[in-house]
């Protein structure tokens, strides 16, 4: 499963703490897509979800957006 | 004495001094560079006033006594290999934007340099 969050407009700490909200609500496994546009949150998502203890799945970038794509590992 | 077997050591520099304070912003591009000579890995995060050292054009005009101006220590530490961080909510707080930055520093936040601070063997603070 997997689940889409758009975190465009916010800025940081803001795409993290939401980040953390979301995957909260999804299953163990399953998938978070996470986009955003703030310019520090693609370090700072992928270093949370290492953090957490979760797993980066994917990442790309499309002018100033970035997705971020995290599995709820725990 | 011999480097520990394994990964590299990690020194993290956070500098929360600015222009204002030439004679404060020396000192960890040196240090950071002089840390990869080392073998160890280097970054240096520019958080508060600090991001005021990384606007373009501030630190060629930056250099006290028969020192080489701060933009040349700043290029040794990037050619070094030193990972340079600016705090995003800090040049917002001073109205700088992303592309005021010297080219080469990566834009970061509040996750990141709690992330920098934990996976560092060493932290030091100007």
């Amino acid at each position: 499963m997997e689940r889409e969050v758009d975190l465009t407009g916010l800025y940081c700490p803001l795409p993290v703490i939401r980040a953390r909200e979301e995957i909260n609500r999804i299953a163990v496994g399953d998938v978070l897509r996470i986009v955003a546009d703030d310019p520090a949150a693609e370090e700072d998502l992928k270093r949370w979800a290492v953090r957490s203890g979760h797993e980066v799945v994917g990442a790309s970038k499309s002018g100033e957006v970035i997705t971020v794509i995290v599995r709820r590992k725990k | 004495m011999m480097a520990e077997q394994g990964k590299k050591k990690k020194i993290l520099y956070v500098q929360t001094s600015g222009v204002d304070t030439p004679e404060r912003l020396y000192a960890p591009f040196i240090l950071a560079t002089t840390a990869r000579a080392m073998d160890l890995d280097a970054s240096i995060y520019f958080l508060i006033k600090g991001v005021t050292v990384v606007k373009r054009g501030a630190a060629e005009k930056i250099r006290l006594g028969n020192f080489p101006s701060v933009r040349e220590v700043m290029d040794q530490a990037l050619k070094a290999g030193v990972s340079l961080y600016a705090c995003t909510q800090s040049c917002d707080l001073i109205g700088m934007s992303k592309g005021d930055l010297v080219e080469g520093v990566k834009v970061a936040g509040a996750a990141t340099v709690n992330d920098l601070v934990l996976e560092a063997d060493g932290v030091l603070y100007f």
